[in-house]
């Protein structure tokens, strides 16, 4: 879900998305980079994902990933069952 | 399911590169991005291979969700059995070429059993098709085979519209069809006018038969013909409706061409031509002189219904029942109501009727194919069943050949069910291979399997979905056969111990079960080994059971009155050729009879004896119609009084007339003489009260088989040809020297008489040869695959004989170091064999004993249990076994406990 979240604000190449993920979450994330690839793949095959090569800001060619149509709905659906969640664990916590 | 496009090796390469190219520019940014925040090149390497880990496992990772783990594992598996199977080509060309041969008679068998017993008609709903069966004393003169009806009886059936929503009549015959050509028999049927309505076929050109030709008997001389016929000997002409062809001698007219997909209400008998019932004393050619459409006593007619939606058969029989009974009583009083005593009346009374679904139609051939094809694929199951028990043991020799390999990889990781995935996928690679070849091979076998059928019958092999389905189906069971007992016996052994262990080579476990599958194999061997004793002596005795001989011997059929000769001119030209015949110079002798033997059929009558008491005979004698000449032309005695002579010939141009002489066959005597002199007694035809005795006993002849070999000599009445109507027959003609010389000579000598006349030429052998086809055939086929299955049994036996010294060559030498004799460590390796080849025999008894009542139907003169049969069939089998065994094991035995030690 946080890869979908990430490219869902604009289109990145894996190495950005790691940078990306240990920066917003303020260094709590760490992401182990290698298995970040596996993830992007997985995504990719279920078609959430769609990839294109094109030059970094370095200048070199990277591979972009940015999200299809499938991806963002299903960013819709992870998001909101993570908000039903956090509500429900939120509910439990503030009843005392 | 597109993951399954990743399989593709071209996409599968621009994936790895560009997976390549990503980890790479991952590994550089972060690389350049530590060095710029200040660390050194070397600590920035070591950096950034802490946070990343190995790329070769996140190269992995990533494959694994290209593409389904199980999924890549089987691409590699296949790569690796295709190059083993590669480097023992020997091995992999047994294994294909037993499976293929399985394989490919078991697909052939299962297409023609489809045909045969399991396709539907190609008619509109045919599930709702009953065919009419009436049981019980008819009362009627029947022609033709099962159950018959008479034309009236079909046209009130019609009427039953309650049940029925339509009756259609058929009668299956062959005629004399010439459409300005050579006059050429064909099948025909000779059917109701409802009949193609009522399936739902619809013409291809024309118009079908309809109600219309259906009325006045004689008054419509229309036909319809086959698609199939019309493209092979009509050019397709477009101009055919309207076109006039001669039936039987008879002018009719083209009205039509049925489509190809209709062949009639018997799949297996394909007709050509349909005429309406109204035609068939004109052209039906059902008898010679048949004019018995509307008696309501001569049954011809098979009648089917077809039920009214949702009815079944069980309702509308009950429906039918009160107009049955009304018919039943009102019989009695219509014309040609044979006088018959009271018994005869009360079982008329008693009849009943069912209704028989014939979703299939009604074919005379279906029972006559349906034991020899199931007896096919018995076989070939065996055979394939065979050849995977063979494959199994290969594979379990070649994996404990491997079981170093296999212990190896487990050692370093790979899991149990990897290797033997990857033995499944080896034994999937060899019976798929086996399948498709054996598919290939399928056509051929149809044909094979087709011509050793009893009878002729339109069948071949037809690939289709479900037969594709059948062979893929028993390729993939076989390859769980074969591969299932080597893949649950790997990793059986511990790593370490097998590992440490070099002589063992860690396959104590894989001997025994070697062992029970050689043991299994001998079993089928013998059972197949008993089976072709068996079946060749049956093929021995039938060929014994002739009773006279049937070489130089040639049968010469001619039916004048289908071609167009009154009864008059008929017996004239009969005469004739009978005359010419005897003039041949190769021929020695030549008589006439009214029918061809050996051909399943004969008729039988009940008779009245007058031998100074009279009584009646207990069942009914098979009686034939012979001339002067007969018995010596065939070559058997008359063994009391005398032949026919000339004095019993009804001189030329006189009226048919009664009986007068009649020969009688040994077993008669015995039945209804005992130790009484037949000669001179009379009998009648007919058990009837008021039958008259006034035919007289003349001579008595050797018995031997008229209708098929199989016969028990039947009790059998000859009666004299040319008593009776004598216009049409057969000619019996034995030559001096070969048969097959003879034939032109033959054909002229008739052509000489009429060249229009059909002639039905039959070389007797050939006709013996062709009743014992499916005799032959199980005796050929029984005993190639004994030998097969002997052989493949020896070649296991041998191997693991084999593998058995080799492994115990040490303990062997010890023993002899030790004071064993050499007799004594021959034993010792001899016993396993022995104990194989008795587990062999052990389980074959019961499974022959078992059998025995699925083969006994086929067998004659022969128990299905023939002692002298098993004991040699398993002596066979344990002398071969032992030879088999002996090399090995005398190796064993002379080996020098020296040179076995010193390792």
């Amino acid at each position: 879900m946080l890869i979908l979240k990430i490219l869902s604000l604009e289109p990145a190449h894996g190495y950005g998305i790691a940078q990306r993920v240990q920066q917003v979450s303020r260094e709590a994330v760490q992401l182990n980079q290698g298995s970040l690839y596996p993830a992007l793949h997985r995504l990719e095959q279920k078609r959430w994902l769609k990839a294109e090569w094109r030059p970094s800001e370095t200048g070199r060619e990277a591979k972009f990933y940015s999200l299809t149509r499938a991806g963002e709905r299903q960013l819709a659906l992870e998001k909101e069952t993570w908000d039903r969640l956090t509500t429900a664990v939120q509910l439990i916590f503030n009843e005392e | 399911m597109w993951k399954l496009l990743n399989l593709l090796p071209g996409r599968r390469r621009r994936m790895e590169k560009e997976l390549e190219r990503e980890l790479r520019y991952h590994v550089d940014r972060r690389f350049d991005d530590l060095v710029r925040s200040g660390l050194s090149d070397a600590g920035a390497r070591r950096q950034v291979a802490l946070e990343f880990g190995g790329v070769l496992q996140v190269q992995e990772e990533v494959r694994d969700a290209w593409v389904w783990r199980w999924l890549s594992n089987g691409q590699r598996d296949l790569q690796y059995a295709g190059r083993l199977l590669r480097r023992s080509p020997v091995f992999a060309a047994t294994a294909l070429l037993s499976i293929a041969l399985g394989i490919g008679a078991s697909t052939a068998v299962f297409s023609l059993i489809d045909q045969v017993l399991l396709r539907r008609l190609p008619v509109s709903e045919p599930d709702r098709l009953v065919y009419f069966n009436w049981r019980g004393g008819t009362l009627s003169t029947g022609w033709g085979y099962d159950y018959l009806n008479s034309y009236p009886l079909c046209r009130e059936l019609q009427e039953q519209r309650q049940v029925f929503d339509g009756v259609v009549c058929r009668h299956p015959t062959t005629v004399s069809l010439s459409i300005g050509q050579q006059p050429q028999e064909v099948r025909a049927e000779i059917v109701s006018g409802t009949y193609f309505n009522v399936l739902g076929v619809q013409p291809r050109l024309g118009r079908l038969i309809d109600p219309s030709d259906d009325v006045n008997p004689g008054g419509h001389p229309v036909v319809v013909v086959g698609e199939n016929y019309w493209r092979n000997y009509l050019a397709s002409d477009p101009n055919v409706i309207g076109r006039k062809v001669s039936v039987s001698g008879y002018p009719m007219t083209v009205i039509g061409v049925a489509p190809a997909t209709f062949v009639g209400m018997d799949p297996l008998a394909a007709a050509s031509l349909w005429m309406p019932a109204t035609m068939a004393a004109q052209a039906g050619n059902i008898d010679a002189y048949w004019d018995q459409l509307l008696n309501r006593r001569a049954a011809w007619l098979h009648v089917f219904g077809r039920l009214k939606p949702g009815l079944t058969g069980e309702a509308a029989k009950k429906t039918l029942e009160p107009w049955f009974r009304t018919m039943l009583e009102n019989e009695p009083s219509t014309a040609g109501f044979p006088n018959v005593s009271e018994e005869q009346r009360q079982r008329f009374f008693s009849s009943t009727f069912d209704l028989q679904a014939v979703p299939g139609g009604l074919s005379a051939s279906r029972r006559a194919f349906q034991r020899p094809l199931w007896m096919i694929m018995a076989g070939s199951v065996i055979l394939l069943l065979l050849a995977s028990l063979n494959v199994a043991g290969l594979l379990l020799a070649r994996g404990a050949a491997r079981a170093r390999e296999f212990t190896t990889r487990m050692a370093i990781g790979a899991s149990r069910g990897r290797i033997a995935g990857q033995l499944l996928v080896e034994s999937m690679l060899i019976a798929l291979g086996g399948g498709l070849l054996g598919l290939l091979a399928a056509p051929a076998l149809a044909r094979v399997i087709v011509f050793f059928l009893p009878r002729d019958g339109d069948v071949a092999l037809h690939i289709d979905g479900r037969v594709l389905a059948f062979a893929f189906l028993a390729s993939v069971i076989t390859a769980v056969m074969c591969g299932i007992a080597p893949a649950l016996q790997t990793g059986r052994t511990p790593l370490v111990a097998s590992l440490n262990d070099r002589s063992r080579v860690a396959a104590g476990g894989g001997v025994w079960l070697r062992k029970i599958l050689v043991a299994g194999q001998l079993a089928f061997t013998l059972v197949l080994l008993i089976g072709s004793g068996l079946f060749v002596q049956t093929l021995t005795h039938l060929h014994d059971n002739l009773g006279f001989d049937s070489s130089n011997l040639v049968t010469v059929s001619v039916d004048p009155p289908a071609n167009g000769y009154s009864e008059a001119d008929a017996e004239r030209v009969m005469r004739e050729v009978l005359q010419r015949l005897q003039a041949v110079p190769v021929v020695e002798r030549a008589a006439a009879a009214n029918s061809g033997m050996l051909n399943g059929g004969a008729a039988s009558t009940m008779v009245t004896i007058d031998s100074g008491r009279r009584f009646a005979s207990d069942r009914a004698a098979a009686r034939m119609r012979v001339g002067p000449g007969f018995f010596p032309t065939l070559g058997t005695q008359v063994i009391a009084g005398r032949d026919f002579d000339e004095r019993d010939v009804r001189p030329p141009g006189d009226k048919p007339r009664a009986y007068r002489t009649v020969i009688v066959s040994e077993s008669f005597v015995r039945r209804y003489f005992q130790d009484q002199n037949p000669i001179g007694a009379r009998i009648g035809l007919g058990n009837r009260p008021d039958t008259k005795t006034t035919i007289e006993i003349i001579g008595v002849v050797k018995d031997f088989s008229r209708r098929t070999l199989r016969d028990e000599q039947v009790e059998t009445i000859f009666l004299q040809y040319f008593d009776n109507q004598s216009g049409d027959g057969t000619f019996y003609v034995r030559i001096r020297g070969r048969a097959e010389t003879a034939v032109s000579q033959i054909r002229s000598a008739v052509a000489q008489v009429d060249p229009e006349l059909p002639v039905t030429l039959t070389i007797f052998d050939d006709q013996v040869e062709r009743s014992l086809r499916t005799e032959r055939m199980l005796a050929s086929m029984s005993s190639a695959f004994g030998t097969l299955a002997l052989l493949l049994a020896v070649i296991g036996l041998y191997g693991v004989m084999a593998f058995v010294v080799t492994q115990r060559t040490q303990e062997i030498a010890l023993r002899m170091a030790l004071g064993a004799t050499r007799p004594a460590a021959l034993w010792l390796i001899m016993r396993d064999a022995a104990v194989m080849i008795a587990g062999g025999t052990l389980i074959a008894l019961p499974a022959v004993w078992a059998l025995r009542r699925f083969v006994e139907a086929d067998l004659f003169g022969v128990s299905s249990l023939h002692l002298p049969t098993i004991v040699v069939a398993g002596s066979v089998l344990a002398l071969v076994g032992f030879s088999a065994a002996l090399l090995p094991a005398w190796r064993a035995a002379t080996v020098n406990p020296t040179d076995a030690l010193r390792l």
